[in-house]
């Protein structure tokens, strides 16, 4: 098991240095990854060669597991979420699974509702809708 | 999850690299050095991203290496127990199945497996349900829970669970084809 042993990102417990960092949704990821892999590809003619293979995984993850694809889109989905005083953490993790329902958000995200926020279900509900907005005009 | 972090390394450099392009030589030694990497603390380092900060580099009695504190920015990759995420089906067998998401391995035991799916052996071993509306199989993807994570020197192993609500099978790649 892990050094920290009361770690559990249910209650956000994830560790000072990583609660303070800025966490990437999949799609942010896979657009840094994108543009890495091509800054390669100019130096030389076989990129396989030159990434590691925890590059070339997580590449291929990001871009099966990505919800949005264009830049705009993923820049106003980080937008949108950044409103609604949510951790780095949870941000992320809405924007990575996009929930359809409100009970469906907080059993991904169950921290949403602690650490004496008061997020009521319709404002939940307005971002879970705002986000599938974006996707549908993307 | 994908984090932006600022991480810190002392790097030792070989006198035959000192001259003008020795900023350069360091990023290039830093890269080859850490990428691909992976520890318990910071998880595996997918790719850096930019050097914030190369500090006055130190002379090693006796050696002539020196040493240099660098700081980068790097992209990394980071499992935590409780975190749901989404992975890739890799290999199922009586014992439960493997996924991937990213570098990690994630394991699910048939205990954490949903009672009313059933191991189905063949040439694609898969879990189904009793009606065969649901099955999992090598290239299906997941939505999972880590529970556990075990750490080594050089990789994370994650165990996770799909037995919760709004956890499960996304998509079916039988039933597309």
């Amino acid at each position: 098991m892990s050094g920290e042993e009361d770690e559990n990102a249910a209650e956000l417990k994830i560790g000072d240095e990583f609660l303070k960092a800025k966490c990437l949704m999949n799609c942010e990821v896979s657009l840094i990854l994108d543009r890495r892999y091509e800054q390669l590809q100019q130096m030389s003619d076989d990129p396989t060669n030159q990434v590691s293979q925890v590059f070339e995984k997580s590449l291929q993850y990001v871009k099966r597991f990505s919800r949005y694809k264009n830049p705009d889109a993923v820049r106003q989905v980080r937008e949108i979420l950044s409103r609604h005083k949510l951790a780095e953490f949870e941000l992320c993790v809405l924007g990575n699974l996009c929930p359809e329902t409100v009970e469906e958000a907080l059993a991904m995200v169950p921290s949403i509702k602690t650490r004496g926020r008061t997020h009521e279900d319709e404002e939940i509900d307005k971002m879970l809708n705002d986000l599938s907005l974006i996707k549908k005009f993307e | 999850m994908f984090f932006h972090i600022v991480l810190e390394r002392n790097m030792q450099l070989h006198p035959r690299h000192f001259g003008p392009n020795l900023r350069d030589k360091l990023v290039a030694k830093l890269m080859k050095d850490v990428e691909g990497t992976c520890s318990g603390r910071h998880g595996f380092v997918v790719a850096i991203t930019g050097v914030d900060n190369i500090g006055k580099g130190l002379i090693r009695d006796g050696t002539g290496f020196v040493t240099f504190p660098v700081k980068y920015q790097c992209v990394v990759f980071r499992p935590f127990k409780g975190e749901i995420l989404e992975a890739v089906v890799t290999m199922v067998n009586k014992m439960g199945f493997f996924a991937e998401a990213g570098p990690v391995q994630i394991f699910v035991s048939n205990h954490l497996i949903p009672d009313d799916m059933e191991f189905q052996s063949g040439d694609m071993p898969n879990y189904t349900t009793s009606d065969g509306s649901v099955k999992i199989q090598k290239d299906s993807e997941v939505r999972l829970k880590i529970i556990g994570t075990r750490v080594d020197a050089t990789e994370i192993f994650c165990i996770g669970t799909i037995k919760d609500d709004f956890l499960g099978v996304i998509n079916d790649p039988g039933a597309a084809a």
